[in-house]
C-alpha cells in the first residue's frame, strides 16, 4: 500500500501547476470562500481544487476552518461569498441526483442505536440506484459477523467502520471523510486506511479532514493546509515537507551510550531516545555530533539527515501563521 | 411520486421511486418504535394499566346505562393521554435525539426526499398511537364489557388519526424550540401533561376561570376527549363534531406551517463552542 501511496504522490505536481487545468480535472473547486458568522470569520478567501480520483487532506488547527469548509462543501452550509462547486455543481443547489454521488463519514457517528448493522446498510442502500449489496459491504468493512448486532452494542472502531460502509453503499464519486479515524486504535486506523486505499484504487475522490498526521502522509496525494481560516500550503506531502523549515538531522541513541551534550539531548525524546534536530548548518552539526561519538566511542549507525517530516512541517508551517502549535520548529545549530 | 436519472458513472441510472422509498421508511420508523422501551410503556402500557385501576373504582357499573356514562369519559381521558404519550412525547423527543445524534444531518445529506422522512415519521406515528388505541379499546371490551358499536370504532378511529396527526404536527414544530436532548423530556412533558389534565381527560375540573375553560376547547386535547367520549355513548350522529374536527384540522395545519419555517435538521451549536479568535 505504501508503493501506491508513493506512486500517486509521485504522479503528483504541484498545485501552482494544476491550478490551469483544475475547471476540467477537479472533483472539487473552491474560489475565494468566506463565510462569516455573526462577526466572526471562520473562513476568509480559500481557494484550493481537489483532483479526480485522488486523496486531498485538508488539515489546520482547530479553529482553522476545516469544518465550515467541508460543510459547505456537503452543502449543510451556504457560503458567504465565494464559489464552491462539487462534480460541477454547487452545493447549496445539488439536489437528490447530486446526493446519490457524493458519500459523507460525518465526524461523529450519526445512526440509531437500536438498528442492527445489516438493518441500517439495508435502509440506506435502498436509496440509491445501483447499490452495493449489503453482503458486499459486510466483507469490506469486516462486520459480517456482526451483521445482526445492534449499532448500539458495536465499538468505536465498528461503528467508523459502519460509518463508512453506509458511505459507499451508493458507490460515490465524491467520498468526504471528516476526522474518520479519531478514537480509533492503530489497528483500526490501518483497516479503515487500507479500506480507504482500496476505493481510490476504483477511482473514487475523497476528501479527508484529519488530525494525524501520518494518515494524512499515508493516504494523501495533496495536502491543503488551513490557519486562521486562508490556505497556507497546498501540495504533495513530498513538496511540503521540503516547505517545512531546515533539514533535520535524526538519530536514536543506542542503550548503553553516554547523555549527549545538554544542547543536543533537549531535542532528544527520552522515551525513544529520538534525537530530531532541526539544524541551519547541518556540516556544523553533524561535525559536533560525530565529534561527541568519537570521544564517547558511540556508534553512529542509524544516523539520518533529511528534510522534515510533515508533521514537522505542518507545525511549522501553522507556527509561522500566527497559529499556537504544540510544538517548535525553528532551526538552530548545536552549541555543545 | 417521480423517478429520477442520475448522470455519473457508466449509464444514467433511475433513482428509486418515492413510494418505494415512503415504504422503506415506514418500516424504519415501526423498528425504531418497537425497540423504544419508553414509546412501549407510555403509549402501549400505562393506558391500560390506568385503566385497570380505574375500573377498580366502578367495578360492579360495567355493561349499564349509568356505567357507560361514568366509563366513556374516562376511557376517553385514556385514549387521549396514549395518543399525546405517543404522537407528542414520543415523536418529539425522538426527534430532538435524531438530530441532536446527528441522525436527522445524515439523513439530509442522503438522497432521500425530506418529504418523504417525515410522511414516514408521521405515518409511522399515526400508526403506533392507533395500536395505542386498539389495545385500550380491547382492554376496555374486555375488562369493563365496554359495549361497542360500529359507529363508535369508527369514530374513534377516526378521531385517534386526526388527533396523533395533530399532535405529531405541533410536537414536530416544537422540536425547534428545545435545544438539547436532555430538555427534551422535561420540556414536552411539562407542555402535554397539563393539556392533557386541563381537558378533563383524568375527571372533570371544578372552578375553572370562564376564560380558561374557552380557551381549553381551543387546545387540541379537549376535542378529542369530548369526541372520543360522544362516540363511545353514541350521542352523535358524525363521526365527529365539527367544532371539534375544526380545531384538530386547525392545530394540524399550524403545527405543519410552523415546522416548515422553524425546524432544524442539524444539532444545536451553542455560540460559544465556536473558536476564540
Amino acid at each position: 500500500m505504501d508503493t501506491q501511496a508513493a506512486r500517486r504522490r509521485g504522479g503528483q505536481v504541484s498545485a501552482a501547476t494544476t491550478t490551469t487545468t483544475a475547471s476540467t480535472t477537479s472533483a472539487i473547486s473552491v474560489r475565494d470562500l468566506v463565510k462569516r458568522f455573526d462577526g466572526y470569520t471562520a473562513v476568509g478567501g480559500v481557494s484550493f481544487d481537489v483532483p479526480s480520483g485522488q486523496v486531498t487532506a485538508l488539515l489546520g488547527p482547530n479553529g482553522a476552518g476545516k469544518t465550515t469548509t467541508i460543510e459547505i462543501l456537503e452543502g449543510f452550509q451556504a457560503p458567504t461569498s465565494g464559489t464552491v462547486s462539487v462534480l460541477g455543481v454547487s452545493p447549496r443547489k445539488g439536489g437528490r441526483h447530486w446526493r446519490a454521488r457524493i458519500g459523507l463519514v460525518l465526524q461523529a457517528t450519526s445512526l440509531d442505536d437500536q438498528l442492527t448493522v445489516s438493518e441500517a446498510l439495508g435502509l440506506y442502500g435502498r436509496l440509491y440506484a445501483s447499490p452495493r449489496t449489503v453482503g458486499e459491504i459486510l466483507d469490506a468493512i469486516d462486520l459480517k459477523q456482526e451483521a445482526r448486532t445492534r449499532i448500539g452494542a458495536l465499538s468505536g472502531g465498528q461503528r467508523r467502520r459502519l460509518d463508512l460502509g453506509i458511505a459507499i453503499i451508493g458507490q460515490p464519486e465524491i467520498l468526504f471523510l471528516d476526522e474518520p479515524t479519531t478514537g480509533l486504535d492503530p489497528e483500526a486506523r490501518r483497516r479503515l486506511w487500507s479500506l480507504i486505499e482500496k476505493l481510490t484504487a476504483t477511482g473514487t475522490t475523497v476528501l479527508l479532514t484529519t488530525h494525524y498526521l501520518d494518515e494524512a502522509q499515508h493516504l494523501a496525494s495533496r495536502v491543503v493546509v488551513l490557519a486562521d481560516g486562508r490556505v497556507i500550503a497546498d501540495a504533495p506531502p513530498g513538496e511540503l515537507r521540503a516547505m517545512g523549515g531546515a533539514p533535520v538531522i535524526r538519530y536514536r541513541l543506542p542503550a548503553n551510550a553516554p547523555e549527549l551534550p545538554g544542547a543536543l539531548i533537549q531535542r532528544m525524546d527520552l522515551g525513544t531516545r529520538q534525537l530530531t534536530l532541526p539544524s541551519t548548518d547541518v556540516a556544523a552539526d553533524l561535525a559536533a555530533l560525530i565529534t561527541w561519538a568519537r570521544d564517547q566511542h558511540v556508534d553512529l549507525t542509524g544516523l539520518e539527515v533529511g528534510p522534515p517530516s510533515l508533521e514537522d512541517a505542518y507545525l511549522f508551517l501553522t507556527e509561522n501563521a500566527g497559529r499556537p502549535t504544540v510544538g517548535q520548529m525553528t532551526g538552530r545549530s548545536i552549541q555543545p | 411520486m417521480t423517478e429520477s436519472t442520475v448522470p455519473g458513472r457508466g449509464e444514467p441510472r433511475r433513482l428509486p421511486r418515492s413510494g418505494s422509498l415512503l415504504v422503506g421508511q415506514i418500516q424504519y420508523q415501526m423498528i425504531l418504535l418497537a425497540r423504544n422501551p419508553r414509546a412501549l410503556v407510555t403509549g402501549l402500557v400505562i393506558p391500560p394499566l390506568l385503566l385497570a385501576v380505574e375500573l377498580g373504582r366502578v367495578q360492579n357499573m360495567g355493561g349499564t346505562a349509568a356505567g357507560m356514562t361514568v366509563l366513556a369519559p374516562r376511557v376517553a381521558g385514556l385514549l387521549l393521554f396514549a395518543a399525546a404519550a405517543i404522537a407528542l412525547f414520543t415523536h418529539a423527543s425522538t426527534l430532538v435525539v435524531a438530530r441532536e445524534d446527528g441522525v436527522l444531518r445524515r439523513w439530509r445529506a442522503a438522497p432521500l426526499p425530506p418529504g418523504v422522512y417525515f410522511s414516514a415519521k408521521i405515518v409511522a406515528t399515526v400508526l403506533a398511537a392507533d395500536l395505542g388505541q386498539v389495545i385500550l379499546v380491547l382492554a376496555s371490551v374486555s375488562m369493563a364489557r365496554l359495549h361497542l358499536t360500529v359507529h363508535a370504532v369508527a369514530a374513534m378511529l377516526v378521531i385517534g388519526t386526526l388527533g396523533a396527526l395533530a399532535f405529531a404536527a405541533v410536537g414536530t414544530a416544537l422540536t425547534a424550540f428545545i435545544s438539547t436532548a436532555q430538555s427534551a423530556q422535561p420540556v414536552l412533558m411539562l407542555t402535554y401533561l397539563p393539556l392533557v389534565f386541563l381537558s378533563g381527560a383524568f375527571g372533570p375540573l371544578q372552578d375553572l376561570p370562564h376564560w380558561l375553560t374557552r380557551v381549553i376547547t381551543y387546545l387540541p386535547a379537549q376535542p378529542i376527549a369530548d369526541a372520543t367520549s360522544r362516540a363511545l355513548l353514541q350521542s352523535g350522529r358524525t363521526l365527529i363534531p365539527e367544532h371539534d374536527a375544526a380545531v384538530l384540522v386547525g392545530w394540524l395545519a399550524v403545527g405543519l406551517l410552523a415546522s416548515l419555517r422553524f425546524f432544524r435538521w442539524d444539532p444545536h451549536r451553542p455560540a460559544h463552542a465556536r473558536p476564540a479568535r
